[in-house]
């Protein structure tokens, strides 16, 4: 059905071809794709609707756990949601033209990822349909505030730098592309809000484009600081660390990079755009994540070094658990594995390969979730004010399969996302980049 | 009379005993519950005068506690509290039984802090006595040991409740939220304006011009 469309659409140019042909075809592939996604949901539902009708006693959070999976999730999200910032204000700024074709996915990737961290808090609520006493209960003294209007406003910020960087694109595809369905053509048609390449028009985009880029750094970092300090302003060990902060946005950089590998290789692979995202996207990429990386190795050195000096007290007591105790294979994995061997391999140009790092950076990404679940849950296993004559069963954490469902849903809501974006928009900005141009938007591209 | 008659009369009159003694069991059980019950009943009120006994030395808690006909009653177990923020806090010894003359003291702890002017409420009890109804006494002395102002509750703070947010906090927080949600909104007033641009000019590019195109100016 969908290839004598592709026949149909008369395209001008290669480009406009290799960039545009996704949004008009559909393989089996990508419905396969699809469905295997919505299945994941489905569970994830059947989780959560448990959850719903029993409460979060179906979870295995207790009185000492009481932040789980849940949380490490959120945590993740709101980490890799990071790279839209990376992408669209960094490394723009410091007019890295090379990173340009991929900043269109960092922007899907970082969009996707913090509806994703958005909505896991709210399954992390008990009670749902209490969500807006947050607001008509707000104290503007707690944190957790703090992070409510920092993840809206970071939302916001990113729906707009997609957008932006979009609009001229969604008019190409609302005048050019014919043998799509009319829903589609009504969507180019809204959201191209009567983009027509008007010189006026260009003018002011380029300035939105200049304000948000610089807008979305403080934003960013803010997001990350505000979620290290729920933790930091916790008197527990582990959290009460004032190198926390810069902890935590170095090793969103250093996993939204990652992320944008994983993204780089599948996206490359499947809409055949390897003349877009070449070699040497990958090797630049290795190399900045090799970069982002001796950062984050530097504040976990900071982290750890510290407190396993002086081994005081609990604090002691968590530092022994995360080196020698129960939570010892995961640490070593997610530094070792996640953090050392990948600054090694990337070091080596031939580890700089689609492939190679692909691999490396799955290696990463898993690290960096585990790193997020060692944060949250050895500490909150040992406070400084035990429960007298606790129970157990609190002194363990073992998600239940519920927890599990929910969280890998999450994932499988993240890849729909990133997956229904991507089919819907060109995923490379087709706009062409050309040091020393005079400033001009294509009518006509292809 | 045949032995089998004798044995079958027999039989019935036990059953007739039978019914009666649990008839009987029965109306015992139901008396002694309602004997139970006006037992409880029977219980009288005792009356305890307070009296407080302030000299340079110590603050005594005195009770007297008498009968409804005013005789003293010996050996009467009162219990005496001072009301804390969320409990009653113990004062005095375990046991506090009164005297042949109905009377027991209490010291009265020096350092226990009262409100701002040093107000607390001394709070006497009789509970689960045999013979006595269970009584609560309640008498605010001028005993306890001022304490300013609550700190905690009433200044600006982190701690304090969503009024009373420190105002730095306040101030800086809707602040930063102003500057950046000012500049979204600027953002999407500058889009609501481009969408209102009209195409009243056409330019057209030469084919090699096509893929030449911006380089931002940042």
């Amino acid at each position: 059905m969908s290839k004598p469309n592709i026949e149909l659409q008369a395209f001008r140019t290669k480009r406009g071809k290799r960039l545009l042909s996704h949004l008009i075809t559909t393989s089996l592939q990508y419905k396969l794709w699809i469905a295997f996604l919505l299945l994941l949901i489905v569970l994830g539902l059947i989780g959560y609707y448990r959850q719903l009708r029993y409460g979060l006693v179906v979870t295995a959070m207790r009185d000492y756990t009481s932040w789980g999976i849940y949380i490490s999730n959120f945590v993740f999200f709101v980490a890799i949601s990071l790279v839209g910032s990376l992408f669209s204000s960094i490394l723009k700024l410091n007019k890295n033209l090379w990173a340009r074709p991929l900043t269109r996915i960092s922007e899907i990737i970082a969009v996707a990822a913090i509806i994703c961290a958005a909505v896991i808090i709210i399954v992390d609520m008990g009670r749902p349909d209490r969500i807006f006493y947050v607001i008509t209960h707000l104290r503007i003294q707690s944190p957790i505030i703090w992070d409510v209007i920092i993840i809206s406003t970071y939302l916001v910020i990113s729906i707009l730098l997609l957008y932006i960087s979009l609009l001229p694109d969604i008019a190409l595809c609302r005048d050019r592309l014919t043998e799509i369905p009319n829903w589609k053509k009504k969507l180019y048609r809204i959201t191209a809000i009567n983009w027509h390449n008007h010189p006026k028009q260009i003018a002011m985009l380029r300035k939105v484009n200049k304000i948000l880029a610089i807008a979305v750094l403080p934003v960013a970092f803010a997001i990350h600081t505000i979620t290290s300090w729920l933790f930091a302003t916790t008197w527990r060990p582990g959290w009460d660390s004032t190198n926390l902060g810069p902890y935590f946005v170095s090793g969103a950089f250093m996993a939204g990079a990652a992320v944008i590998i994983i993204a780089m290789y599948f996206v490359r692979k499947h809409l055949k755009l390897s003349k877009y995202i070449s070699l040497i996207h990958f090797d630049k990429m290795g190399k900045l994540l090799v970069l982002l990386s001796l950062v984050y190795l530097y504040f976990n050195i900071n982290e750890y070094l510290g407190p396993a000096f002086k081994m005081v007290g609990v604090e002691g007591e968590h530092i022994t658990e995360l080196f020698v105790g129960k939570y010892a294979p995961m640490y070593w994995f997610v530094q070792l594995g996640g953090l050392i061997l990948p600054i090694i391999f990337l070091m080596f140009k031939r580890f700089r390969k689609p492939l190679p790092i692909l691999i490396i950076s799955i290696f990463v990404v898993l690290g960096a979730w585990l790193k997020r679940f060692l944060i949250v849950i050895p500490s909150l296993q040992h406070p400084y004010l035990p429960i007298q004559g606790v129970d157990e069963s609190y002194l363990h954490y073992n998600p239940t399969w519920e927890e599990w469902a929910i969280t890998i849903s999450s994932f499988a809501w993240l890849l729909l996302i990133i997956t229904l974006l991507i089919k819907l928009f060109p995923v490379i900005p087709i706009k062409k980049y050309q040091q020393g141009s005079e400033i001009v938007f294509k009518q006509n591209i292809f | 009379m045949s032995l089998n008659k004798i044995f079958s009369e027999m039989k019935s009159e036990t059953k007739y005993i039978r019914y009666f003694l649990e008839v009987i069991l029965a109306v015992t059980l139901i008396l002694g519950a309602n004997t139970i019950s006006y037992g409880q009943d029977d219980l009288q009120d005792a009356i305890v005068t307070l009296s407080f006994i302030d000299n340079n030395e110590a603050k005594i808690i005195q009770a007297k506690a008498t009968d409804q006909d005013g005789s003293p009653i010996e050996d009467l177990e009162l219990y005496f509290y001072v009301q804390r923020t969320f409990s009653l806090l113990p004062i005095g010894d375990f046991f506090n039984a009164t005297d042949e003359n109905g009377i027991v003291e209490i010291p009265f702890p020096e350092d226990l802090p009262g409100d701002m002017e040093g107000h607390v409420k001394i709070v006497v009890k009789i509970l689960e006595s045999d013979m006595y109804n269970d009584l609560t006494l309640e008498m605010i002395k001028k005993w306890g040991v001022a304490t300013p102002i609550d700190q905690f509750e009433e200044k600006r703070s982190l701690w304090a409740a969503a009024a009373n947010a420190p105002i730095t906090l306040v101030l800086s927080i809707s602040g930063m939220i102003l500057v950046i949600w000012f500049i979204i909104g600027y953002i999407i007033f500058i889009l609501y304006e481009i969408g209102k641009i009209k195409s009243d000019i056409h330019t057209h590019f030469s084919e090699e011009k096509y893929f030449e195109d911006i380089i931002e100016s940042f």
